[in-house]
């Protein structure tokens, strides 16, 4: 098991100034025909419920930041897994607010696997940055022969309901993911002071205040191509898909947090096949 | 390793127009390097690349590039916020692999720069160009040290351009500074020649935008000096979103 302060030395200086710190750990097993939860820990201000779900439905693991929100110094991992062959959605309680530093960075790192055969949907809602803040994010996913994922990770730059502008914003995320071992789909966003001046370019944000990716590595994700491309223009925003390397693909632009909802919400039914958790719509 | 005699010295210098000068180019580059840098970067070397867009084809089609200005501006933010720098970071870390005989580590570079293609299209780019670069000097262009690496590099599908130019300098002793420095002014041009043909724009036009662009690559090349891979990233979503679109763009000059 990975441990809070490796998280941290990934981070890059962030532990002198170390706040809040949280730890969750959720594994699902398949056993007789039924996703039964395996491990279950949580530490510090990170923290698991798993709510009753329909019949039928996947387990679903909500992860909730106690904290409130992150600033600089804080560090959170979640480790989330679906071991061979079984189900589990993954999301969050609500949208993570990383506000405004005194020093140091917010360090989140995420560690997720599923097993041959498993499938595993990872589904947080967005992370708004305030002025001022300060990211360094980390997806690393591990997927076993025929495991299907889902993901998306949502930017909402400022409040962007309320008119805020994000001039001074220190963000770095990353993606890795691997299938048997490979890595398929790697991806960084990184942007270092006005958030705004920079999504401003035609080549960047056209002026938009939100963006998502949204990932599928599943069987025949390859085959839903044309359909997604149907799905994508009827939607607001601008979006992308793509194919390849059997592995579909959404980059998604839209004005604010709401505009942005209103394309990922669809795509993610989608993909998913189900309706979101219900704390999406809470 | 390979050959020796390639050098250059690493100094910087502020230029007149205040831009500040890479290290290495403003001084004595070796001629064997110039030579090879000069011919493997110009747009006569077999990659194809004038069949690549980038994406603009679409971004002039949306009409996010409809002038000379915005093309300049187009292309800026790649340098500084899309393929241009995760290109630079990448192209370091594998000329350095490469130029310790690194095989393995250089795979898991090619490995990564492959996988951080984010569309069809791009991923097309890079690694047939990556292909046919590492092809065609293996052909006509001996470097022993480059045999093993190449064998390091055959899994992938790519390697993607970047890493296939990073690998082959290191093979022959052409240090990362001009070869870096080349890769993205040829990067540049590249697109150039590509918004000429498409916007349509003319040659002073094109110059003038290459000209002008001239400390913004030399800008990439020091903002990716002693970045680890961990830095990747950028935020030239809407390039990628163009190379995206650009799958189902009606009429087209190219394949990216």
């Amino acid at each position: 098991m990975r441990s809070v302060d490796e998280a941290a030395a990934g981070g890059g200086g962030a532990v002198a100034l170390e706040r809040a710190r949280g730890h969750a750990r959720v594994v699902f097993r398949r056993t007789d025909g039924r996703d039964r939860l395996d491990t279950f820990y949580q530490q510090g201000c990170a923290k698991v419920r798993l709510p009753r779900v329909e019949p039928g439905r996947p387990p679903e693991a909500v992860l909730i930041n106690t904290s409130g929100g992150i600033t600089g110094g804080d560090v959170l991992l979640y480790e989330v897994e679906a071991q061979a062959g079984a189900s589990l959605v993954a999301t969050t309680q609500a949208a993570e607010r990383i506000y405004r530093r005194s020093a140091g960075i917010g360090v989140v790192e995420s560690r997720l696997a599923a097993g041959d055969g498993a499938r595993l949907d990872w589904l947080p809602q967005e992370t708004i940055l305030f002025d001022g803040s300060a990211l360094s994010r980390r997806l690393e996913v591990d997927l076993g022969a025929g495991a299907a994922f889902t993901a998306i990770e949502s930017l909402v730059f400022g409040r962007t309901a309320m008119g805020e502008t994000v001039r001074d914003v220190a963000l770095s995320d990353r993606w890795r993911i691997r299938r048997q071992g490979r890595l398929v789909y790697a991806d960084g966003v990184a942007i270092e002071g006005d958030a705004a001046a920079v999504l401003e370019g035609g080549a960047t944000g056209g002026g938009a205040r939100a963006v998502a990716t949204i990932l599928q590595v599943a069987e025949g994700a390859a085959e839903r191509r044309d359909a997604a491309r149907d799905l994508a223009a009827g939607l607001p925003g601008e979006i992308g898909v793509s194919v390849f390397a059997g592995l579909i693909v959404f980059r998604i632009l839209a004005v604010d947090g709401r505009a942005l909802r209103a394309a990922t919400v669809p795509i993610l039914e989608f993909l998913c096949g189900r309706p979101l958790p219900r704390v999406w719509h809470c | 390793m390979a050959m020796a005699g390639c050098t250059a010295t690493i100094t910087g210098t502020i230029m007149a127009d205040g831009a500040v000068a890479p290290a290495a180019l403003e001084d004595r580059v070796d001629p064997a390097a110039l030579h090879r840098l000069l011919a493997w970067l110009s747009p006569s070397f077999p990659v194809g690349a004038y069949t690549y867009s980038h994406g603009l084809e679409w971004a002039i089609e949306d009409g996010t590039v409809a002038t000379a200005a915005y093309l300049r501006a187009w292309i800026g933010a790649l340098l500084a916020h899309g393929a241009g720098r995760s290109d630079a970071i990448l192209f370091r870390h594998a000329h350095a692999a490469a130029a310790r005989g690194d095989g393995a580590g250089l795979a898991a570079i090619a490995e990564l720069a492959e996988a951080f293609q984010p569309s069809a299209e791009r991923r097309l780019e890079a690694n047939a160009q990556g292909r046919a670069f590492l092809g065609a000097i293996r052909a006509a262009w001996d470097a022993p040290a480059l045999e093993g690496l190449a064998a390091a590099l055959e899994p992938l599908e790519g390697p993607t351009y970047a890493v296939a130019v990073a690998s082959a300098a290191a093979a022959h002793g052409v240090p990362v500074e001009p070869a870096l420095h080349a890769f993205l002014a040829a990067f540049v041009a590249n697109i150039v020649s590509a918004g000429i043909r498409a916007v349509p724009l003319g040659q002073t036009d094109g110059q003038r935008i290459i000209a002008g662009l001239g400390p913004e690559v030399a800008a990439a090349v020091a903002a990716s000096r002693g970045r680890p891979l961990d830095d990747l990233g950028g935020a030239a979503f809407r390039a990628d979103i163009a190379s995206m679109k650009h799958e189902t763009q009606y009429t087209r000059l190219f394949r990216s």
